[in-house]
């Protein structure tokens, strides 16, 4: 079965004090990580690889720095990564980005794409399902149990409230991958050292038949306005003190409040 | 006159909440665009979801086959794309849900419209949709505007707070010619495993979030929600990483709790979560990042390190009690 | 001139720091301090996936990469955790004898076990009376037909209750003049010796440290690593990259050490203002910053060199040695002192790490030892 599997880098942005610089923020100390949804989606491909045999493909759009998460994809097992960029691809939007992924997809070979369910850093959540729209297959998002059975897939959706939606669709077809649906493995240097003879595809707009008035802004039918920081609508009251102080204040606050 | 239209969402015959608030929200719109509001009912036999659809739209939009019965993204899109072609909606509005986000990328594609996502207002300027949508853990507000005159938007649950209606739409029923999809079955609904615990009806609950790192910490947690005499929740990278069972999860695609004290410690406040808590009594968060989002829900907030925090706030509320 | 790493150094160091931080706990950290516990299942799965020995071959076992991959792993673990990362660190000790000097046999015998985490090894050289100078030794090696008998005692070997084999220093001409050019090494199992704890220490106490009694201890004659009567040249050359690691042991027990403080100037409170708001705080920082660059630059330039097939150069291993186990001393210092009272209490981390960086100012050649090499290095014969 040959999979491929869409990856992107993102911000880690859970600790860091955010700073908006114009229509972007300030990315210069953040560190970057895989997209956690795709972490999952890259190891659903390998566990598939190792109970199937075929290839897994790692693609991504992005600039150079991109290639740090295909590397990692390869390191963890996958047989081949493709990047895609041009300058023009700034200011894409979300199904700008799928209409890019579609484009080089199309030529290649596939049974199977995983992408993450949604990507941490903007978490728009349409790159898989407007990417099986433009490639015209069956698509299902959200996926948090995926068994590949006679070219049918029984896929698991996770709905609201825990809740499971279950579904066979054909194949080729694009899964979104939910986080929890397996336990990713950690990087080893054997991965790392396999990864890093091999050579990253890159494709250019030309390549993939699209020119720079198909993406970014001008391809884009969604565009980015202003950042800034969300209004404060509650503050919570903070408890002063060292970790002891703070905890003693807050047991008697509890006490006052009638909870204890 | 344009119209906005309102997907309505229910399952097994409710209508969810989020319809409600996309109605609300979308009569504000309407104002602002002139334009009103339709909400639009795909189902198998929904007279009584329609009736209740009434008073929150100017027209009661109802696609009734047996092949709605079930949500089926692929289905609904033939049925959506095929209305929105006829009707010309100048926006349209789906739940940012499991169900929206299975379908509304799919249909802003087919149709060629703009889509926004997940977004947590909406505004027009000169004619046009211009959405707030929440990026980087919701430490930034982004203003994107859609260009065109036909627009798709995916709002986030909770959004909007559910108004009461004072209109009273006409319910109008459309048949659509609905083709099979045969790549796409419906196999049926699976419930969560149920624990021993319901922390939906605990009155305290200790919730703890990614921070506490191992499941080796668990414990720790847990003892402190012992001396509450409450019960030990999470979020949900707690369950994906095996740490606590799924039926501790609390969110939207966890459980919702309304208890009298909530305690998240180690817990940012992603949305999804706070949909799950934002209700409880008292909230209270232990965080050591100021800037998480948790403290715009919490009444009080300590700063610091859990690992430091609860060690002593356990024994502090084992003394007060004695 | 270039100063970034590759690709596939950047790799390895993210790799490195991920199992850490997945793997590494706090508590887990401060059980093995508390109760000298060695972590045998986590190095064995630091082993699995790679980790350990990366600077070996790779038709050992190794990855094939240089004591520069070598010391990016052990500075992220060590950083991480300063006491669990060292553990994943030391499984290796010694072997690189083996690499340099062993037979093909003893290569495939050892090292893959040992680059896997299932082995571990001690690098035996120390003895009561000859630490800092082992230009002489008084244990002995003395031949038997194909056999050697060895007799003597070691001390402070680090793995010493723990390790499978271990690569020994003794004497094996003792009227060689001078005494180190009767110096051989051999490969010594478990059996060989009786292992006894030195007792409590103050740092590093998740690591075995043991004195090892070998009482007419045989090991056959294809046990002899290299060259009869090299051995002293062996283990100064087996410093000229151990040390490398050393230093980054060092280097990642800084940057520990700075990474506690950093978090905690920026909450602790008082006087009204933040920590992080004093003069006096920001140009602690400042040094301490600035120390940990000098000493990774000097660490990574080591290694670079080492592993650039340069002559190998014991006065820049030596510089790097020294100045990163000061600078992870001082830091860990200063760092104590920013956390005040907090800082002297286990709970918080640092009291640890300042308790583990004095080592690396003590084995593998003291400082002053450091010193010595260097300025004779330098000065040469007067
Ligand atoms: C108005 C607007 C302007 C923007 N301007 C810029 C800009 O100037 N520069 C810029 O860098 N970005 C820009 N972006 C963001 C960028 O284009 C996003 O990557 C894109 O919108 C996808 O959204 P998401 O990351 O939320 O993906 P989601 O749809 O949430 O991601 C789901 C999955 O899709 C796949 N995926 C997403 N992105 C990629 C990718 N790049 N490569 C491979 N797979 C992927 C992954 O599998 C991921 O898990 C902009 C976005 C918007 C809305
Ligand atoms: C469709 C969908 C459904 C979802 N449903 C849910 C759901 O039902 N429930 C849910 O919870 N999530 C849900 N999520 C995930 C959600 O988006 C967030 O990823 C998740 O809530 C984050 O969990 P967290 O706050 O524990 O982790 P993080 O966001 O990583 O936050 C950890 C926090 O801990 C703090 N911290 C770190 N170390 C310490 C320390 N030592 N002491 C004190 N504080 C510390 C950090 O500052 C940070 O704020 C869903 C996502 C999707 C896409
Ligand atoms: C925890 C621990 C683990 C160890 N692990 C190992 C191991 O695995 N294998 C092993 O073989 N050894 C090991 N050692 C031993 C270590 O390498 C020696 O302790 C070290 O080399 C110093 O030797 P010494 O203790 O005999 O001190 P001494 O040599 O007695 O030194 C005492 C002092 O004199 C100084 N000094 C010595 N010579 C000079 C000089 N010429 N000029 C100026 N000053 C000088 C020293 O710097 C020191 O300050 C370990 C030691 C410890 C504490």
């Amino acid at each position: 079965m040959d999979i491929i599997v869409c990856v992107k880098r993102v911000p880690d942005t859970s600790e860091a004090d955010v700073v908006i610089t114009g229509k972007d923020i300030k990315k210069d100390d953040l560190p970057f990580e895989i997209n956690e949804w795709d972490n999952y989606a890259v190891e659903e491909a390998v566990q598939l690889k190792e109970k199937f045999g075929g290839t897994i493909t790692v693609i991504s759009v992005g600039d150079e720095d991109a290639n740090e998460v295909i590397r990692r994809g390869l390191a963890m097992g996958a047989d081949e990564g493709v990047r895609i960029y041009d300058p023009a691809i700034e200011g894409s939007d979300g199904v700008t980005i799928a209409k890019i992924l579609a484009a080089a997809i199309k030529n290649m070979k596939y049974d199977l794409i995983l992408t993450g369910a949604q990507a941490g850093d903007l978490g728009e959540g349409i790159v898989p399902v407007a990417l099986a729209e433009m490639l015209g297959i069956p698509h299902a998002t959200l996926v948090t149990g995926l068994e590949i059975q006679d070219g049918k897939a029984k896929v698991k959706r996770e709905l609201e409230g825990g809740l499971m939606e279950v579904l066979e669709i054909d194949l080729p077809a694009v899964i979104g991958i939910q986080t929890g649906i397996n336990e990713p493995r950690y990087v080893s240097i054997m991965g790392i050292r396999k990864a890093s003879k091999k050579e990253i595809k890159l494709l250019g707009l030309g390549d993939i038949g699209l020119t720079p008035e198909d993406v970014g802004e001008a391809g884009s039918l969604t565009v980015l306005e202003e950042l800034s920081v969300p209004p404060v609508t509650k503050v919570a009251e903070i408890i002063e003190g060292d970790p002891a102080e703070a905890a003693s204040k807050l047991a008697e606050i509890l006490k006052e409040q009638g909870v204890l | 006159m344009s119209e906005i239209f309102v997907l309505a969402e229910h399952r097994n015959g409710e209508l969810r909440d989020v319809t409600f608030e996309m109605l609300s929200g979308a009569r504000n719109l309407a104002d602002k665009m002139g334009a009103t509001v339709t909400a639009v009912l795909l189902g198998s036999g929904v007279n009584e979801m329609a009736e209740k659809l009434k008073s929150y739209a100017n027209k009661v939009l109802v696609v009734d086959d047996p092949k709605l019965e079930n949500f089926n993204a692929e289905i609904y899109q033939k049925v959506l794309s095929k209305l929105i072609k006829d009707h010309k909606p100048v926006v349209t509005l789906i739940g940012h849900t499991a169900f929206g986000m299975d379908l509304a990328p799919a249909l802003a594609v087919e149709l060629g419209l703009p889509l926004a996502t997940d977004c947590i207002d909406l505004d027009a300027v000169d004619g046009r949709l211009v959405v707030t949508r929440q990026i980087y853990s919701g430490k930034v507000n982004a203003k994107v505007a859609l260009k065109g005159d036909q627009f798709i938007a995916t709002v986030r649950s909770g959004a909007f707070s559910i108004e009461e209606g004072a209109l009273n739409g006409e319910i109008v029923t459309e048949s659509v010619t609905i083709e099979d999809v045969p790549y796409r079955r419906f196999l049926g609904y699976e419930e969560a495993e149920v624990g021993e615990v319901d922390i939906t009806q605990a009155d305290y609950i200790v919730s703890v979030g990614r921070a506490i790192k191992d499941q080796e910490n668990i414990p720790l947690v847990q003892e402190l929600a012992d001396v509450l005499g409450g019960v030990l929740a999470c979020s949900r990278p707690v369950v994906d990483k095996n740490w606590l069972p799924k039926d501790r999860q609390v969110g939207s695609s966890g459980k919702i709790v309304k208890p009298k004290l909530y305690l998240a410690i180690g817990i940012s406040g992603a949305f999804q979560h706070v949909a799950g808590m934002k209700d409880s009594g008292l909230i209270v968060a232990i965080n050591k990042d100021p800037k998480a989002p948790i403290f715009n829900v919490a009444d009080y907030g300590i700063v610091d390190d859990l690992f430091k925090v609860v060690p002593v706030l356990k024994e502090k509320i084992k003394e007060i009690k004695g | 001139m270039d100063f970034e790493l590759t690709e596939e150094q950047k790799d390895i160091a993210k790799a490195a720091r991920e199992f850490a931080e997945g793997e590494f706990d706090k508590d887990y950290a401060m059980e093995c301090d508390q109760e000298h516990k060695f972590p045998r299942e986590l190095v064995r799965k630091a082993g699995e996936l790679g980790f350990i020995g990366v600077h070996y071959p790779e038709e050992y076992g190794g990855a094939g990469l240089g004591a520069l991959e070598n010391a990016l792993i052990v500075e992220e673990m060590c950083r991480v955790d300063s006491t669990l990362g060292l553990c994943i660190a030391l499984p290796d000790f010694g072997c690189e004898i083996i690499k340099w000097f062993g037979t093909e046999e003893q290569k495939k015998k050892y090292l893959p076990k040992v680059c896997s985490g299932e082995w571990i090894s001690a690098g035996i050289f120390t003895e009561p009376d000859h630490g800092s100078d082992i230009t002489e030794l008084s244990t002995t090696a003395v031949k038997d037909g194909d056999e050697w008998v060895i007799n003597g005692t070691k001390t402070f070997i680090t793995n010493g209750e723990i390790a499978d084999f271990g690569v020994i220093l003794v004497q094996t001409d003792p009227d060689a003049k001078p005494k180190y050019r009767g110096m051989s090494t051999f490969i010594v199992e478990k059996d060989c010796w009786e292992a006894a704890d030195v007792g409590s220490k103050m740092g590093i106490r998740a690591t075995s440290t043991a004195e090892l009694s070998f009482d007419n201890a045989r090991v056959p004659e294809e046990n002899l690593v290299g060259e009869l009567n090299r051995g002293f040249y062996q283990v100064l050359e087996f410093f000229d990259e151990s040390r490398i690691e050393i230093a980054a042991q060092a280097l990642g027990t800084a940057e520990a050490a700075f990474d506690r403080t950093m978090e905690y100037i920026k909450q602790r409170e008082l006087h009204g203002k933040k920590l992080a708001e004093f003069q006096i705080t920001r140009h602690k920082i400042a040094d301490m910053a600035t120390k940990i660059e000098a000493a990774k630059l000097l660490t990574y330039k080591a290694a670079w060199n080492f592993d650039n097939g340069r002559r190998i150069d014991p006065v820049l291993t030596s510089m790097a040695k020294w100045f990163a186990a000061r600078t992870a001393v001082e830091v860990a210092d200063e760092a104590i002192q920013l956390h005040g009272g907090y800082g002297y209490i286990t709970e918080y981390e640092v009291e640890r790490i300042y308790r583990d960086a004095k080592i690396t100012e003590i084995y593998e050649g003291t400082r002053e030892v450091q010193k010595n090499t260097i300025a004779s290095g330098l000065i040469g014969k007067l």
